[in-house]
């Protein structure tokens, strides 16, 4: 054989090698961008987040950390202004929640006949929920405003008295949670509209040939079959109404007199504002602790319950 | 192939992303609005001028202070210069993300900032105030001042308001008659910074102050911080409805809309009161300086001043562009873009003065000179959240003036440790 042609075989097969090798690996190579992406951004920060917590974290990065403990832990029974943020979270999740569900579902019953050929509105119904957070703050803050707004220019126009909406230390939290309901009732309505487009007929028919009212088919049947569903819809909305921000950032920055803070604006302030990020870091898993055993015994309670 | 192009054109988007952020010889973080935008434009003629590579970072204003703590927290050196907003100086200084401007100074073969710049706009910029050294240098002379309808006072009885008596008895009168829509004052009541930034001229009027002389003792709660709680208390009575949520935008558009007769404000919004097509009141609103309590008015100081990150690879440049930024030539173009002067000689120029639109200089000076530094304190921030909390509730009514103070008091003592 020719030295060239030797030489011509071996790159051939080199090719071929390579082109085995990348057939072979190359799924990994285009995968591992999107892995490291990942564990830099959920795994690691994670950690760090744990080891910040158990230390007091200074601002001047010549100074070494120290080793708290459970300090920052601590810190949160001796906290008012935590103590006030949890409260003001709570109240915020309980009733923004429970109205969206109550309306949410509501609608979803009355319109379940209408809507299936409505299509339009139903894409109307979900403009609320499409908006990112900050515009739908901007659009409520604009609205509140109490000189120049137009909910009071309707009040004053109705010879109504004006209020401060955002401002009165009354209906501070009041205004976030409509805002919040005005958003969020969408998703829970379209939820339940999918969870009783999927209800059984049977079970309805044999009903009503044994005489059962409305409210009784309602209360045995649909309520039973839409649990499942339920479940979700709550749990997806609660989790969500303990991380709110946005509304509140916007629209009352935590006041009138910390009416509105809330734990996520709280932890922001700590790690940000008051360059504390080990304390920030133990409110953020204390946080996420609730959210776990919160949604742990919803999950366990709806599932005996079926 | 294609794969092959494909693993190219990932390797190429890598190398690009790596290099995009070593490009610029300078990366300056600017806030948001007319102070950012004054230096961004600086920054673009010195790069055509120098040849220079200058890139601005702009952020809306609590972010910027975000940013420059990260930045300097974990030595990125991502920016070179800061532009702070001057209460941040101490934390910024004292944990060691500011460079000690003594030495560049001393290559330059110059002491310090020349006397051309007004004495209060150097003396933040040292650290301590007025007595250590230089850690930035003055570009945006930010105090606050007296804006008022002066036809309206006069209709209630008071030609030009001196004291805060004055302010009030004009006020409760023209609040009277505008029926729920029209009010004689206006301020930012909103939690946080807001309400601080204007109690705290009324808090000084009164003779109060947050600390005594040698920072032994947190003196809000004393018989002049008292009487001070009492006029702010009279103001909020005659203020808006919802003015416990107000901040700088909220008062200024009942300013311009002419919804309310006085506030305090900031210099800046001299430029939207006299442009027609943002305000009803264009060459009807009066600037004086703040009005006396039981001793003479002082405004707030809210000057906005460049550092240098101590973690910055481009220190010299850096140096040098703030000194180019800060010469008389350049506050005098950063004056006619929009940005308060911080140099004598740019506030007395007869070319300036002339003009309507700089009528306030002369106010505007006599304010600087007659101001008050925020407390300084590494802390300011977590002091000026709890201290606005408190006041936020004696706004609202939700606590009595008195309760607010005593609260304020303690937790000044508590984030400070000074008992």
């Amino acid at each position: 054989m020719l030295k060239s042609e030797k030489g011509t075989a071996a790159s051939l097969r080199l090719g071929r090698g390579m082109e085995q090798w990348s057939e072979r690996h190359l799924r990994y190579l285009m995968l591992a961008p999107t892995v490291v992406i990942l564990l830099a951004l959920t795994i690691f920060p994670s950690i760090y987040m744990f080891y910040a917590a158990v230390h007091r974290v200074s601002p001047n990065p010549d100074l070494p950390w120290t080793f708290v403990g459970v300090d920052n832990f601590a810190r949160l029974l001796t906290d008012g202004q935590f103590q006030v943020a949890l409260r003001n979270t709570v109240v915020f999740t309980v009733v923004a929640v429970s109205i969206e569900f109550l309306l949410g579902l509501g609608l979803a019953l009355l319109l379940d006949k209408f809507i299936r050929r409505l299509t339009f509105l139903k894409t109307v119904l979900m403009i609320p929920m499409m908006l990112p957070p900050i515009a739908v703050a901007i659009t409520w803050k604009l609205i509140y405003e109490p000189q120049f707004g137009v909910l009071n220019e309707i009040m004053f126009r109705l010879g109504l008295p004006i209020q401060a909406w955002a401002g009165d230390v009354n209906l501070a939290m009041f205004s976030i949670i409509v805002a919040d309901v005005w958003q969020w009732t969408p998703f829970i309505f379209l939820l339940m509209l999918a969870g009783l487009a999927s209800l059984p007929v049977e079970p309805y028919e044999a009903a009503a040939l044994d005489g059962a009212s409305s409210w009784r088919q309602f209360w045995d049947l649909t309520i039973p079959f839409l649990k499942p569903v339920i479940a979700i819809a709550l749990l997806l909305r609660v989790m969500d109404a303990l991380r709110l921000f946005d509304l509140v950032f916007i629209l009352t920055g935590g006041g009138p007199a910390d009416r509105t803070k809330v734990l996520s604006l709280y932890i922001y302030q700590v790690a940000y504002r008051f360059a504390d990020p080990g304390y920030a870091a133990a409110i953020s898993l204390f946080v996420l602790f609730v959210t776990i055993v919160l949604s742990t015994w919803f999950m366990k309670r709806m599932r005996l319950a079926e | 192939m294609v794969r092959k192009l494909c693993l190219a054109l990932a390797v190429a988007a890598s190398a690009l992303a790596m290099s995009a952020s070593a490009w610029a010889d300078i990366t300056i973080l600017v806030p948001s609005g007319s102070e950012g935008d004054g230096l961004r434009a600086a920054a673009a003629d010195y790069a055509k001028l120098k040849g220079t590579k200058v890139e601005t970072v702009q952020a809306p204003y609590a972010n910027v202070f975000e940013q420059g703590a990260n930045a300097g927290a974990t030595k990125s050196g991502v920016f070179d210069i800061i532009l702070m907003d001057d209460p941040w100086i101490p934390f910024f200084a004292e944990n060691g993300h500011l460079e000690d401007l003594t030495s560049y100074f001393k290559n330059a073969g110059v002491e310090g900032p020349d006397n051309d710049f007004l004495s209060k706009s150097l003396a933040i910029c040292r650290n301590p105030y007025n007595e250590g050294p230089y850690v930035c240098l003055p570009y945006v002379g930010n105090a606050q001042m007296f804006f008022y309808d002066a036809a309206k006072f006069k209709e209630a009885g008071v030609e030009a308001p001196k004291t805060w008596d004055d302010v009030l008895k004009a006020a409760k009168m023209l609040t009277e008659q505008g029926g729920g829509r029209y009010f004689g004052y206006v301020f930012r009541g909103g939690q946080g910074n807001p309400v601080v930034a204007d109690f705290m001229p009324i808090f000084w009027s009164y003779g109060a102050n947050m600390f005594n002389e040698d920072r032994t003792k947190v003196t809000i709660d004393t018989p002049e911080g008292a009487e001070a709680m009492k006029m702010f208390m009279a103001l909020r009575d005659v203020s808006p409805k919802g003015v416990e949520s107000y901040n700088a935008n909220e008062v200024g558009t009942a300013m311009a809309a002419g919804t309310a007769a006085s506030s305090i404000n900031w210099p800046n919004w001299v430029a939207t009161f006299e442009d027609p097509s943002q305000s009803k009141m264009v060459g009807k609103i009066s600037y004086s300086p703040i009005p006396a309590g039981t001793k003479p008015g002082s405004s707030e100081i809210g000057h906005w001043t460049m550092g240098i990150m101590a973690a910055s690879k481009n220190k010299q440049e850096a140096f040098d562009f703030m000194m180019w930024a800060t010469s008389p030539q350049q506050i005098r173009i950063s004056a006619e873009r929009g940005n308060p002067p911080v140099r004598a000689s740019v506030f007395t120029d007869p070319e300036l003065t002339k003009q309507e639109k700089f009528r306030h200089y002369p106010v505007l000076m006599q304010a600087i000179e007659a101001s008050t530094p925020r407390p300084r304190h590494p802390k300011w921030p977590e002091i000026e959240n709890a201290f606005g909390i408190e006041l936020s509730k004696a706004v609202a009514g939700t606590i009595k003036p008195e309760e607010a103070l005593k609260n304020s008091q303690a937790a000044v003592e508590e984030i400070t440790g000074i008992k």
